[in-house]
């Protein structure tokens, strides 16, 4: 009896933890910058649910796309992958290095839209 | 706000740019042409070696007698160009913009030191209005259109530095510097700064004439 109580304890435990990491992105606050070794600017705002809500973004692939031979796939998406395991930070190709992948896609977005921020310190801001 | 920056990103920019190098362009030509209809003769004057041996005495700090008699001005002066070339050039927001908008960059500087020249160009500008204040001989010679040129060319620098650490009006700096930095390069072609684009010239015919003519030096 005490066993199995043990058992389902940890069992949710792992599920718990596997359910926070699926998940993580409703509590993503900043897009992580860690990747750039020694950061200019502050790591930018991004509340990842809210802003595409508020957004009103309902697909995912529209950040998270993916190509294959320079075709953008519409109905696949790649959430699983972050932006550097593809984007190197030095350009190459058509492919843009990893922080004009952000760039071009958050401000890209927000210029064409007229609406989110566009000047540098309202995403890295101090 | 959107609106606004598009404005100033688009339209304003590239009017800007067009003024800038179509007004250097045209006090280059008009030169020419005024020395050619009115003293042609001086281009027989003209000499590259003495053009250049004047020009590298001007060029480096103290080694023209002018530049010994007043050191702090000399290095004040000196500090300040250099910062306010280099540092629009290869601050990394700028490259940064201009990969966004042409995929193409060059080499930024690291963002303490250009902070740091910022600072320089602020505080010799500081410097040259506080000489103009308390100076006699220089305030004898000072109008208003001398009180304007240094606020052109200050306004772009001051602004920079608040948005770049963000400090009180971020938006209200940011558009600001971007709008003020468009009014100096208008301003450059069309007032006196346009010092930028003829002063090698004068320095070159002056070399040539006291080195060519009347072997002597200007420097
Ligand atoms: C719409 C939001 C947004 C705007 C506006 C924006 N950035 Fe970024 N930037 C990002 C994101 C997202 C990243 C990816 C890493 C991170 O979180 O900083 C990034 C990365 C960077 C990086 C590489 C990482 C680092 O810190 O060295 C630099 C440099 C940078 N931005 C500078 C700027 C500058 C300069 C401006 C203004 C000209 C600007 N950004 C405007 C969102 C933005
Ligand atoms: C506006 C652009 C955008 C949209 C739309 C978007 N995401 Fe993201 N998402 C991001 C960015 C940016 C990251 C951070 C990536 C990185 O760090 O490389 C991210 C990260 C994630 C992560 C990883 C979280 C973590 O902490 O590592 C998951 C999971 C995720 N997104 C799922 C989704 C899903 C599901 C959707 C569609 C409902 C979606 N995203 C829509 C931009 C977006
Ligand atoms: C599975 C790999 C992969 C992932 C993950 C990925 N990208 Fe890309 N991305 C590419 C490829 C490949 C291209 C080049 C497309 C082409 O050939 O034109 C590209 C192009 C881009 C472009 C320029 C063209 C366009 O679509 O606007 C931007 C911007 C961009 N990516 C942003 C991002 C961002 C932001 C993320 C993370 C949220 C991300 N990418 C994640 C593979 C990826
Ligand atoms: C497909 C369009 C689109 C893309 C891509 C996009 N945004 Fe936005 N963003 C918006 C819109 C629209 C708003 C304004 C929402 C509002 O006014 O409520 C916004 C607002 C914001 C805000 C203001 C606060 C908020 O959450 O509403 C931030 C910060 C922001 N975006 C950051 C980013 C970053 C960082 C990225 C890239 C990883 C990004 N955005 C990509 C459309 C986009």
């Amino acid at each position: 009896m005490k066993k199995s109580i043990g058992s389902i304890l940890i069992l949710c435990t792992i599920f718990l933890f596997g359910w926070v990491s699926v998940h993580s992105q409703e509590e993503m606050e900043v897009v992580d910058n860690s990747v750039f070794d020694q950061p200019r600017r502050t790591s930018s705002l991004f509340m990842h649910d809210d802003h595409n809500e508020s957004a009103g973004i309902e697909e995912c692939h529209v950040c998270h796309h993916v190509y294959e031979d320079g075709e953008l796939l519409e109905d696949e998406s790649s959430e699983d992958s972050s932006c550097s395991e593809c984007h190197e930070i030095d350009a190459s190709g058509d492919m843009p290095g990893l922080m004009m992948a952000y760039h071009l896609n958050c401000k890209g977005c927000h210029l064409k839209e007229k609406k989110g921020p566009v000047l540098c310190g309202e995403c890295h801001h101090k | 706000m959107h609106t606004a920056y598009d404005m100033l990103t688009g339209p304003c920019a590239w009017t800007a740019f067009i003024l800038f190098f179509g007004g250097c362009l045209y006090r280059l030509i008009k030169m020419l042409w005024l020395v050619w209809k009115k003293e042609r003769f001086i281009f027989s004057y003209m000499s590259l070696r003495y053009s250049l041996r004047s020009l590298v005495h001007w060029m480096v700090p103290f080694m023209a007698v002018n530049w010994r008699r007043q050191p702090v001005l000399t290095i004040a002066t000196f500090a300040f160009h250099l910062c306010l070339i280099l540092t629009p050039l290869f601050v990394s927001a700028h490259i940064i913009l201009w990969e966004e908008a042409w995929q193409f960059s060059w080499w930024m500087l690291p963002d303490g030191l250009a902070d740091a020249m910022t600072m320089v160009v602020i505080v010799c500008a500081g410097y040259f209005f506080i000489r103009r204040l308390v100076s006699p001989e220089v305030r004898y010679v000072t109008g208003p259109s001398d009180w304007i040129i240094l606020s052109i060319v200050a306004a772009p620098f001051i602004s920079g530095f608040l948005a770049y650490h963000q400090w009180f009006a971020y938006r209200f700096f940011t558009m600001f510097h971007i709008f003020s930095g468009e009014v100096m390069l208008v301003a450059i072609p069309f007032t006196r700064l346009s010092h930028m684009i003829i002063s090698p010239f004068t320095r070159a015919y002056m070399g040539s004439e006291f080195g060519k003519i009347r072997h002597a030096r200007d420097w």
